[in-house]
């Protein structure tokens, strides 16, 4: 079995893995991060993306193995001691999540998306988050949330 | 501390856990010694089983159970019943029902029917002898079209049932509306098609399983909306146990939109799999399955005619519908094309008679269930696009032809010619509104803008009127606890729908206690003795009634605490903005002190014990609610590609009292997505010949992304709350995609009108409107 | 998905020589198709041959008449690049609407030639920019690359080192997505050269293919009026829940023509 060295949410990790592990399963079942969601099987839905050296990625369509040596951070490591990242604050004061599903891997998303492009257009956050549905809230709230985090990540 | 009021905008406190990564879903649970469980699915539409081999896969190691239909009927585990309030054909003789079992029983009637159940150590395994399993069919004859299947000689699903007919259905004065369209000067025809679609919620279902032999006791984890229904079937109907032998809890849910309401089998087979393994049970659906073995929704096939006179006043309303309901009665299945769509036939306008027949039909497909709004969008759909239709076919303004026909305000309260208790409501006042909201003055600029720009814009308003439904009964439940917490445990459910949020801030609304105090209970059989869970846009309907009930019952217990703590006689006292007062002494103590005082033996009347302020309430609604209100939208089309983009929405919506803008925004806008969903992109679609789901994915349903939705301005009518709850609310939860489907289609038919293109079914694709334009031209 | 054997080699002959001695060894680009492919159980390899930390299939680079971009760059990569973007802005384009911008973060140009999806927009823009698929034993070029429906010019084991672009003097892209899945449902790369116009259309065929006429229309006159009046015959087209060869024959014509008013521009 493959042993895999990789930081993940800042703290160092080794682990054997199987090599047809998935990233997110290893995340969720080996390092109990239950934080990344799986919503499809086919690499639509978005609600797996992690950061994989600063890089949006579907966690589903990873294999552990791959991740060796990467540095990886989950939906868990952005609250600090119970304060929220700006991109988390944004959504709740936008209402930008219902059911919270998607939610992790929209709000990991939207930060990479932020990182690039640090005052997106509300057409840029549309285009932006392309690779991530949901169904609960007709996208509106996450949109405005989105540029709420934005600035809050500016500011 | 804070006390909140109704109608404020307060942010949800399920948000940190949700944002954090905190949340607890059902595959979040792992359980010590846990086996996974998968199901073996049909790969035809319709077949006889002639013999399941199931050694090689029983051979692999760390497989401990295959459990096949005959391995469960052996069992004696009975059928899973319909629930189906319209359960009587026309003539009165019952609807026909066929054994709906939770593995199938020598015959498959439905590509991804549940075959055979496989427990292993892993999942990895399970699916190795998935495999393994050889399955010998003798494939049969299908049919999953409903029309094809009620005539004579299609291929019968089921052997007694003659023309796949599962009920025939009938409302409204049959008579009186041919006399009126015999009577009226036209009448507009129009075979209306609801599509297939189904709710991808996007959290798959799932289920952990365990079993107490100690206690003889199982428990199940279920990322379903209704605990208490579906346990009261699992534990009577197939185990034929108590019900209160199952403890089920449904934790953080990830979405339902109706999907996750129905009975579905796998429950009772990982619970049978706990016990039998004596070990807990997992089982997550992956998304290709749950397009399989998820409930569908809509696929009904209307006639809808309107009778009307040459002024425009609309008489007679007729509508003929054919309602698929998949291969079995699932669990209220055949009520959706029957009663579900009859009741709010007509919308808000005003008709001196309707007629409204339908027939429930079985196809070779996956059985349909409530999706969002389970009826009563396919009913906003049918009329929109006929008072449209008329609109375009006579000539008028079909802003003109709405307005004139729209009940007026003051003939409320009425009751519906289909026995609709319209009690309250101004639709003409929230027609204007929504107009007024609209931007019509700028509308012929964006038209001149869009055409520079190479596309044809269109808009289209559509007033709706709808109901809720779902379970009447709901418990609430407030316990108090000496450090000043306080548990507030409701029957009602939310998936995500912020009830952890809008139920507390009703309580402290009502009582003025801090909302950061209460601790919010629902989803589990143990924290409340019944429950109506998630369905119908009820909750704040009879779960926020019953939670009013709660409070009154509280103010009540706490009135006595507070006369003797202001030596004064309870009949004096009152209560408001969390503080009793007497007003003949002038003395006033909050509730929060009385609180205290419940705790402490010394400060309590004689007769009353700590603790004493517990208190339960039930609320039995009596009538249904008539959630009502208007959309408009405008569309851009490239009649190059045919490509459809949603430019403008517009919404005023009267759902009584809102008890929290910002979740009922959520709400709406959920709900409106949706429908564009149904009306642009989505589409549950069977190959006749082969009777395979073609859009088994997501890379071939199109569920709605970011950048396909507009933003929505959404405005309240708030000045017509209804007496028919006690907070005065109408359900928020499915009105959005009632009016979207026929406001976003009607608006394409306005953009494409200069094209002479006159109709077109959903969803809208590109190519249906390329085709349309094609084919218009001369 | 199945087991497998996971090799990481660090030079391109190790990964050859890695696959010579596996059974049946599958060469791991992003892996954004192989591995759901692999989830879902119908590909099996026995060994799975990591290309990424092969630095030399990831470089970008230019010389005056042609772009040279490693198999293993991402489209994230290609489209971010600003050699690509000021040189050969039509490709970075492409590349910016292929998925999502997750899959581009790891989906490469390599894997995506290989795999010949006939929904993939890369193919496009092979054919019609002339460009050279470079391997660890030969050049081929890119109008013989494509061989049929999810198949390449690609002998067992052949691994793609980088693809030569040359530059033309103008180019532009057109692609009407699927509404799920977000592949072209058809798209069209059309270039101009001093010498030659090229037409290349994917996702509305078995695989991508040029289209003579519009191509020689073009060549006349490249301006979208000029292939105002040609349709290309939908007979051997793709039929499928999302299009009809009908509809996709009339997109490639209105495709093509916004790639060509886009190009001018």
């Amino acid at each position: 079995m493959p042993t895999i060295s990789l930081t993940v949410n800042g703290q160092p990790v080794t682990e054997e893995v199987d090599a047809p592990t998935l990233l997110v399963k290893f995340l969720r079942e080996q390092l109990k991060l239950t934080g990344t969601h799986v919503g499809c099987d086919t690499s639509q839905c978005g609600a797996c993306v992690v950061h994989v050296n600063g890089e949006a990625v579907k966690s589903c369509t990873m294999l552990a193995v791959q991740a060796d040596g990467a540095e990886i951070l989950t939906i868990e490591s952005l609250a600090n001691n119970g304060t929220l990242h700006p991109m988390q604050q944004a959504f709740h004061d936008k209402h930008a999540l219902q059911c919270g599903f998607c939610t992790p891997g929209m709000v990991m998303a939207s930060i990479a998306l932020v990182r690039d492009n640090p005052d997106p257009s509300e057409d840029d956050v549309r285009q932006g988050l392309e690779g991530n549905l949901c169904r609960c809230t007709g996208y509106q709230n996450i949109v405005q949330a989105v540029r709420a985090g934005a600035k809050n990540m500016r500011d | 501390m804070t006390t909140v009021e109704i109608g404020q905008a307060l942010k949800r406190s399920e948000d940190f856990r949700l944002l954090t990564g905190k949340g607890k879903y059902v595959d979040d649970i792992s359980l010590d010694g846990e086996a996974r469980a998968v199901i073996l699915r049909s790969p035809h539409a319709h077949a006889r089983i002639v013999e399941i081999d199931r050694a090689a896969a029983a051979a692999l190691d760390g497989v401990h159970l295959i459990v096949t239909g005959q391995d469960w009927l052996a069992e004696g585990f009975g059928p899973i019943p319909t629930r189906s309030a319209v359960n009587k054909n026309k003539d009165g003789s019952p609807l026909s029902e066929p054994p709906r079992h939770c593995l199938a029983i020598d015959r498959v009637r439905y590509v991804g029917e549940a075959v055979a159940l496989i427990v292993a150590d892993s999942e990895k395994i399970a699916r190795d002898a998935l495999e393994l399993i050889d399955v010998t069919y003798e494939e049969l004859p299908a049919v999953t079209d409903p029309r094809k299947a009620l005539a004579d000689g299609a291929p019968r699903i089921w052997d007694d049932i003659p023309n796949n007919l599962c009920v025939d259905f009938e409302l409204g004065d049959e008579a009186a509306t041919k006399a009126a369209f015999e009577a009226a000067d036209h009448v507009i025809s129009l075979d209306v098609e609801n599509n297939r679609v189904t709710g991808v919620p996007i959290e798959p279902r799932g289920l952990v399983g365990t079993y107490d032999a100690e206690t003889d006791t199982y428990l199940l984890y279920n990322s379903t909306q209704n605990v208490h229904a579906i346990r009261k079937t699992i534990a009577e109907d197939i185990f034929k146990i108590s019900a209160d032998k199952i403890h089920h809890i449904a934790p953080d849910v990830g979405g339902g939109f109706g999907a996750k309401n129905s009975v579905y089998p796998e429950p009772a087979l990982v619970l049978y799999a706990a016990k039998q393994l004596q070990r807990p049970v997992k089982w997550i659906a992956e998304r290709s399955e749950s397009f399989l073995a998820d409930t569908h929704g809509r696929n009904q096939s209307s006639k809808v005619q309107l009778a009307l006179d040459s002024d425009g006043t609309f008489r007679a309303l007729r509508t003929d519908t054919v309602g698929d309901i998949g291969a079995y009665c699932w669990t209220i299945g055949p009520f959706t094309p029957t009663g579900g769509s009859a009741r709010t036939q007509g919308g808000p306008y005003a008709f001196e008679t309707m007629y409204y027949s339908s027939r429930a039909v079985f196809t070779n497909t996956m059985p349909m269930d409530p999706y969002r709004g389970a009826g009563r969008p396919e009913g906003t759909y049918q009329i929109e696009r006929i008072v449209e239709a008329a609109a375009s076919q006579l000539g008028l303004d079909p802003v003109a032809l709405r307005r004139k026909n729209l009940i007026p305000a003051e003939k409320l309260p009425m009751k519906s010619p289909m026995g609709l208790d319209i009690d309250s409501g101004n639709f003409p006042e929230v027609f204007e509104r929504t107009l007024a909201l609209s931007d019509r003055d700028g509308y012929s600029e964006r038209v001149a803008a869009s055409k520079a720009a190479g596309r044809a814009r269109g808009f289209a308003i559509a007033p709706y009127l709808e109901c809720t439904g779902g379970g009447p009964k709901e418990f609430a439940g407030i316990q108090f606890a000496a450090d000043g917490t306080i548990t507030l445990s409701v029957g009602s459910q939310g998936t995500g729908t912020g009830h952890e949020t809008a139920m507390p801030q009703i309580l402290s609304a009502k009582l003025g206690l801090p909302v950061e105090k209460i601790r919010y209970r629902q989803g589990d059989t143990d924290a409340t003795p019944l429950g109506g869970g998630h369905g119908g846009s009820r909750c704040l309907e009879v779960g926020g009634g019953a939670v009013v009930r709660a409070t009154e019952a509280v103010i009540d217990k706490a009135k006595a605490i507070a006369a003797h703590l202001l030596n004064s006689q309870a009949d004096d006292i009152s209560f408001a903005d969390g503080q009793f007062s007497d007003a003949k002494t002038n003395q006033s103590t909050p509730m929060e002190e009385v609180v205290r005082a419940s705790f402490e033996t010394g400060r309590l009347p004689q007769d009353m014990e700590p603790g004493c302020l517990d208190s339960d309430a039930i609320f039995e609604r009596g009538i249904i609610s008539c959630p009502n209100g208007c959309h408009a939208a405008e569309v851009e089309v490239d009649p190059e590609t045919g490509a459809v983009a949603v430019a403008n929405y517009w919404i005023v919506d009267d759902f009584g009292t809102i008890i929290n803008p910002l979740l009922a925004d959520g709400q709406v806008m959920g709900g409106v997505a949706q429908g564009i969903g149904q009306a642009l992109y989505e589409d549950a679609v069977y190959d006749e010949d082969t009777g395979q789901l073609l859009a088994g994915s997501l890379m071939d349903y199109a569920l709605p992304r970011a950048d396909l939705i507009p933003n929505m301005v959404i405005r309240y009518y708030e000045d017509a709350p209804t007496a028919k709850n006690p907070l005065g609310v109408k359900g928020a939860g499915e009105a959005g995609c009632c009016p979207a489907p026929p406001v976003i289609v009607n608006a394409i038919l306005n953009a494409l009108k200069p094209y002479g293109v006159t109709d077109l079914s959903m969803p809208v694709t590109s190519e249906k409107v390329w085709q349309a334009i094609h084919d218009a031209k001369p | 998905m199945y087991d497998f054997r996971y090799h990481r080699p660090a030079t391109i002959s190790e990964a050859v020589d890695l696959f010579r001695q596996c059974d049946d060894g599958q060469y791991l680009a992003g892996g954004q198709t192989l591995i759901p492919v692999m989830k879902q159980r119908l590909a099996s390899p026995s060994d799975l041959i990591d290309l990424a930390r092969i630095d030399e299939l990831k470089d970008i680079s230019a010389t005056e008449s042609a772009i040279t971009i490693g198999g293993m760059t991402t489209h994230a990569a290609i489209a971010a690049s600003s050699e690509v973007r000021s040189r050969l802005a039509a490709l970075a384009d492409l590349a910016s609407g292929i998925g999502d911008p997750h899959v581009r973060n790891r989906g490469t140009l390599g894997g995506s030639i290989a795999n010949n999806d006939p929904t993939a927009d890369y193919p496009a823009a092979i054919v019609a920019l002339g460009a050279t698929i470079i391997t660890d034993r030969r050049r081929i070029e890119g109008d013989a690359f494509f061989t049929n429906i999810f198949e390449t010019a690609l002998e067992e084991g052949e691994l793609i080192r980088a693809v030569e672009f040359p530059i033309p003097e103008r180019a532009a892209y057109a692609k009407f997505p699927n509404p799920a899945s977000r592949y072209a449902i058809a798209g069209v790369m059309v270039s101009k050269f001093a010498d030659i116009v090229r037409v290349a259309v994917t996702g509305a065929g078995p695989f991508v293919f040029r289209v003579p006429d519009m191509e020689a229309a073009l060549a006349r006159d490249f301006s979208p009026e000029a292939i105002e009046k040609l349709q290309i015959p939908a007979g051997d087209l793709n039929a499928d829940l999302h299009a009809s060869p009908a509809y996709r024959a009339h997109l490639v014509s209105i495709l093509a023509k916004r790639a060509v008013q886009a190009a001018k521009e």
